[in-house]
């Protein structure tokens, strides 16, 4: 899909119109965002606003987080595993510590 | 309700040079053929100078913000009570919880230039990017098919040693352009993720930007409510009196012709501290009796055309 999110009132303006006259090629809106059908229209109501705001709207392309194939097992088995705990209290370092299980900076770290 | 502390004088001079001074200043017996038009004069009142040559120059102190809902009264007048009660408040200097917050937001909405996203650079990038990322795709395609005919000349044990070398050549050259095509690539991907990273910094700011500014919009309208309320008694109080003026069996006030819009333009006029002159038609004028008791109905200064 893409993410159009807009960073002026007159942008937003315009978005919250395009979205109005488009509905069938947004799939969601927030506020100042909205997603787009992966349609050339989408891409065609993106890039106006692009030629209209500049810098004020960015467009971003996103997919489906797939967590099989988009990070690595370390990191899913660690998010089941923490979700599974017994005490909802524990903070995700101090469940981890003694575990296999990565540890949140050394996450941080690492881009997928 | 004369007095109220204002100097009410002001000067008009017509366009053939005859000069008529208020606090009323009655334009009804002046030459026809000089007399500006009602629009006329509540344009020099609300600009002041220059003149033109052929319009009325008006001598009065600056309009508040009140006379762009009340400049000229007539019959057919309306005014939107909200705004112009709003006005009337700012004019009288009222203040309000939210003045403080509002001054504030302003000066720091100010003070926060949109940090510069460089547009034109991030598009040619992502031009650079594409045509490169199209490119490598092209010579890989050919570096595929040379390569194949390379084999299959090979193969085929073929006695044509000129095809073999021209097409080896060949692999060789396209495989060449391919190192370098994918270099290209590679430093044109790097380059748009740099300005791709730079632009996102820089949206923070302009993030907190439109905070700012929908807080100075949420701020304003606060101002404008606490405003409104802080005169909308005085406005039905007024209203009240003047209505009575009307209904007083002694008085010469006759309000049975004016409608309930110009009851509230009037209302408006009378609350608010008005210091430029306010265009009258005559036929307002006479419902409070003539001008004078107009003048101190209404507690304004008053350009009777």
């Amino acid at each position: 899909m893409l993410l159009v999110v807009t960073y002026s009132r007159r942008a937003r303006e315009t978005l919250r119109n395009a979205c109005r006259a488009h509905e069938e090629t947004v799939v969601r809106r927030f506020g100042r965002a909205a997603l787009l059908r992966e349609t050339e229209y989408g891409a065609f109501l993106a890039y106006r606003l692009r030629e209209r705001h500049a810098a004020d709207v960015q467009v971003e392309r996103t997919e489906p987080f797939n967590e099989f194939a988009d990070a690595p097992d370390a990191v899913r088995e660690a998010a089941a595993a923490y979700e599974a705990r017994e005490s909802p209290s524990t903070p995700y370092d101090r469940f981890a510590t003694g575990t296999d299980h990565p540890n949140s900076d050394a996450m941080r770290e690492r881009e997928l | 309700m004369t007095g109220g502390g204002f100097d009410r004088r002001f000067a008009i001079r017509l366009p053939d040079g005859t000069t008529e001074s208020g606090p009323i200043a009655d334009l009804r017996d002046a030459d026809a053929s000089v007399v500006p038009a009602a629009s006329q004069l509540q344009r020099a009142i609300r600009c002041g100078g220059p003149n033109p040559p052929d319009g009325p120059a008006v001598h009065a102190p600056p309009p508040g913000r009140v006379h762009a809902h009340v400049a000229r009264l007539a019959s057919d007048t309306t005014v939107r009570t909200r705004p112009a009660l709003a006005a009337v408040a700012a004019d009288r200097g009222v203040e309000t919880p939210h003045d403080d917050d509002l001054a504030d937001a302003i000066r720091s909405f100010r003070a926060l230039s949109p940090a510069p996203v460089c547009d034109a650079d991030l598009r040619t990038a992502r031009r650079r990017a594409a045509e490169a990322g199209a490119e490598t795709e092209r010579l890989r395609e050919r570096v595929a098919t040379v390569r194949g005919r390379v084999t299959a000349l090979r193969d085929g044990g073929s006695a044509d040693d000129e095809a073999l070398t021209a097409a080896e050549a060949s692999l060789s050259e396209a495989t060449r352009r391919l190192s370098e095509v994918a270099t290209e690539r590679v430093a044109a991907a790097q380059r748009l993720a740099l300005l791709e990273e730079r632009a996102r910094s820089a949206r923070d700011r302009r993030e907190t930007r439109l905070r700012l500014e929908d807080r100075i919009g949420n701020l304003e309208r606060a101002v404008r409510a606490a405003r409104i309320d802080a005169v909308a008694d005085d406005f039905r109080d007024a209203r009240h009196a003047l209505a009575a003026l009307s209904r007083d069996a002694d008085s010469d006030v006759d309000f049975s012709g004016i409608a309930s819009g110009l009851l509230d333009a009037l209302t408006v006029v009378r609350i608010a501290p008005i210091r430029a002159p306010v265009v009258a038609a005559p036929e307002v004028t006479a419902a409070f009796g003539g001008p004078r008791p107009a003048f101190e109905a209404l507690d304004s200064p008053l350009v009777i055309r």
